[in-house]
Order: C-alpha cells, then sequence, then structure tokens
C-alpha cells in the first residue's frame, strides 16, 4: 500500500497523469452506456411509429379440471405499444358457439405477451379462433 | 502509515493553502488537486449507494416500466439529454467527487449516469421486470427511464451518504454562483421530486377530482410551504434574506421565481410522459398545481440534499 502511494506521488507531479485510472475508467463505461442508449431509443426514434399491429398464435389446447385451457401468445409487429389489448377465443362446435375473453395490460412494440383462454367445449371437437379485438394507445 | 491514513482524510479543505500544506491532498501545475483512485472508488461506491436509494421508489413503481417502452421516444431522449446538463451541474455542487473544471464536471456526469444505467439494469433484471425474451427497444426504454432518477441519485450519494463533506467549498461555490446558481438548484430539486410523483396514474386523478377552489387552496399552500421552507425555517441551507430587501422583493425574487419552477419543470415532466396529450388547458393547469406542490417542495429543499 504505503509503495503504491509513493508511486503514485512520483507520478503525479506531471499534469498528465493527474486524472486517476479509475475515473477515466468509470467516465468511459458511462459514456459508452449513455452512448448506446441513446443510439437504441435515437433509432427507434427515427425509424418506429407504426401502430400497433397484433396477431395472436395458439400454442396449446389441453383439458383441465372443469373444461379446456388453450395457452396463447400476442405478438405486436408495429413498432408502437397498445395498452388493454382485449383478446377473444372463440369455438365454434355443432352444439352452438363459445366465446372467452381476456385483457392484456400491454403488449410492447416488437414483443409478445403470453395468456391463456378456458372454454367448456372442447376446441379441438370444433374450430377455434383467436384473435385481438382491439386496444387503447397507452 | 500516519502518511497513508492522512491520504485518506476527508475534507482537507482544498481551497486554503495552508492547509495543502500538510494535506495528502496534492496540488498540480494547474492549482489543480489531485485524487487517487482509492478515493475515487469510494466515491463511485457511494454513487452506487445513491443510485440505488434515490431510484428505489421509482423501480418499483409500476407505472414507470409500462412508461419505459410506451412514452415517445424522442421525448425519453430529450429527457435523457436534459438530465445529462443536469448532471454536469450538479456535479459542480456536489458530486461523488470534487471537480474543478468543465472537463471532470462532465467526466463526473457520465460516470453518474453510467452507475445510475448499470444500477437500473442490474435491479429490473433482479426484479424480473426485465426478462431476456423482451425486444431490446422494451429493454432499453425501461433501464433508460429507470436511469434518471437513478442518476441523480448516484450524484447525490457522495453528500447524502458520504460523512467526507466539504460543506465550506460547497458553500462557497453555491455563493460565487449567485442567483442564477440558485435558481439551478431549485429546477434540480423540483426536477427530482416532479420526476418521483409524476409517472404514477394518481397525478391525473388528483387533478380531475379537484374543484377549482381546491387547486387555488394547494396553489397558496405551495407558495406559502416554498417561503416558509426557505426564509423561515433555520435549518442549514437557510438563504440569507438580500441585504436590505424587503420582504415583498424576497417574495417576488425567491418564492414566486422558485414557484414558477416548480410549474415549468412539472409542465416539462408531464408533458415528457404523455400525460398532458390532447387535454384541455383547465384540465392541464389543475395537474401542475397538482405536480407542483411536491416539486416547489424539491425546489424549497434542494439546497439541503444538493
Amino acid at each position: 500500500m504505503t509503495q503504491d502511494h509513493q508511486a503514485d506521488e512520483n507520478r503525479a507531479g506531471k499534469p498528465a497523469q493527474q486524472v486517476p485510472w479509475l475515473e477515466w475508467l468509470a467516465a468511459g463505461i458511462g459514456s459508452l452506456l449513455v452512448l448506446g442508449v441513446f443510439t437504441v431509443i435515437g433509432w427507434q426514434a427515427l425509424n418506429g411509429s407504426t401502430p400497433p399491429a397484433i396477431t395472436v398464435t395458439v400454442d396449446t389446447v389441453a383439458p383441465v379440471e372443469g373444461g379446456y385451457r388453450i395457452l396463447f401468445r400476442a405478438l405486436n409487429r408495429a413498432d408502437e405499444a397498445a395498452a388493454q389489448v382485449e383478446i377473444a377465443g372463440t369455438v365454434s362446435t355443432d352444439g352452438g358457439e363459445e366465446v372467452s375473453r381476456v385483457v392484456l395490460d400491454y403488449v410492447p412494440g416488437h414483443s409478445e405477451r403470453h395468456g391463456g383462454l378456458f372454454f367448456t367445449r372442447d376446441p379441438r371437437g370444433g374450430s377455434l379462433a383467436v384473435r385481438a379485438t382491439g386496444f387503447v394507445a397507452p | 502509515m500516519p502518511n497513508e491514513r492522512r491520504n485518506l482524510e476527508p475534507g482537507s479543505g482544498f481551497l486554503l493553502k495552508a492547509k495543502l500544506s500538510w494535506s495528502a491532498v496534492r496540488v498540480g501545475p494547474a492549482n489543480e488537486v489531485t485524487v487517487t483512485s482509492e478515493r475515487y472508488a469510494i466515491g463511485l461506491a457511494r454513487a452506487f449507494g445513491g443510485a440505488i436509494l434515490f431510484g428505489l421508489p421509482l423501480l418499483m413503481t409500476m407505472e414507470m416500466w409500462s412508461l419505459g417502452f410506451s412514452m415517445g421516444r424522442g421525448r425519453l431522449l430529450m429527457l435523457m439529454m436534459f438530465t445529462l446538463m443536469m448532471l454536469v451541474g450538479l456535479s459542480y455542487f456536489s458530486g461523488f467527487e470534487k471537480t474543478f473544471s468543465l472537463k471532470e464536471d462532465a467526466m463526473d456526469a457520465f460516470a453518474a449516469f453510467g452507475v445510475g444505467i448499470t444500477t437500473s439494469a442490474l435491479l429490473l433484471v433482479t426484479l424480473a421486470v426485465i426478462t431476456f425474451d423482451m425486444s431490446w427497444g422494451d429493454m432499453v426504454g425501461r433501464v433508460a427511464l429507470q436511469s434518471v432518477p437513478a442518476s441523480i441519485g448516484a450524484m447525490l450519494g457522495r453528500k447524502q451518504l458520504g460523512d467526507e463533506q466539504d460543506m465550506k467549498a460547497e458553500e462557497e461555490r453555491k455563493q460565487e454562483a449567485g442567483y442564477a446558481g440558485e435558481l439551478f438548484l431549485m429546477v434540480a430539486g423540483a426536477l427530482f421530486l416532479a420526476f418521483n410523483m409524476a409517472p404514477t396514474e394518481e397525478m391525473v386523478l388528483i387533478a380531475f377530482q379537484m374543484t377549482p377552489w381546491h387547486a387555488l387552496a394547494l396553489g397558496v399552500l405551495s407558495l406559502l410551504l416554498l417561503h416558509a421552507f426557505v426564509y423561515s425555517i433555520g435549518f442549514s441551507g437557510q438563504e440569507n434574506r438580500p441585504e436590505g430587501g424587503t420582504f415583498v422583493s424576497t417574495f417576488l425574487h425567491f418564492t414566486l421565481a422558485g414557484y414558477g419552477i416548480a410549474l415549468l419543470v412539472s409542465l416539462y415532466v408531464l408533458w415528457s410522459f404523455g400525460r398532458t396529450d390532447g387535454v384541455a388547458v383547465a384540465e392541464i393547469a389543475n395537474m401542475l398545481v397538482v405536480l407542483g406542490f411536491p416539486a416547489s417542495l424539491g425546489a424549497a429543499t434542494a439546497r439541503l440534499v444538493v
């Protein structure tokens, strides 16, 4: 420790070494991070302004206690985020139609959110359609 | 060993040359004081502490997460540049390191921003607010917005968590900067407190609930508290009344100016978060008064915190 200090002391005589290396490192890493964040956001600012477009894909259909459960993914292919996205699933069988709905709080741009719907009729026994029915701007 | 102890000794009074002769804080040719890496590391550790402490309330605020990806990208970029400028100014008055030139203030500002971004990213990942199946834009947006309070916290960390304060030097700087410096500190204080409240839905909800009479009462209360905080209560950051200044001139120069700053900063922050888009002027005025309340308290107490 003492030797380190003396080495420091000797070097400190030269004005070029007055700023400690750790300060350069911290400021350097900070500048890089700031530059990176600014670049990503700036790129989005210049390129991203398409309103939400949400597509829903069904992943699995499985029987659960008291009915059937489907798991889906809602993908927002556009730049802007959508809030309160309503997802409606319709099962049509010979016996009639059954509609289940769920609301996703947010689906950010170019992102997906996962969710599920419950039905009493077996979706595999008829036709299943799941789609986003609406959203509000956040 | 005794020499080394002195090296780490705080508050050597770098403006007093007499003290510098025995102090281990060294003076270079351009009268610049050098700081060792160890001391800088201590300052950096305090900066991380400050970033966590001051950033925590907003880290755990739901609206901040969604604003991170949903607020206008141009406005987010502007907010970050504004923050960077505030950091340079704050570094001048009180950073995690004593600074002597614009270059060092800028370096400190970037370091503080880096600390803010790193802290925010780590904590948001830990809290599962950020997961790696998110898109890049989403992740970066969340971290970027969160880094605003965290980096200001990093800058204030030294003052709040450190025991080695050079109050004298700080006071001298505040004296030198005069009225403009006073106004700058008010902007910084107002920004920090307004930013802590503005993301929540409650700001808008309260504005909707209030009648014009409520708003007027809150405005008057803000002004009274602002005046009382800065001039009447005998705390350490107390501003002296200008010599020969009457109550009216003091009120105009500091209290009204401070409230004006609080309202402007509130407007800027609300606009940044898109809270004013498509809203009637009367309703915006209500929101300004609501957010102006914490903002004016922030402006009034900035001198204590910074």
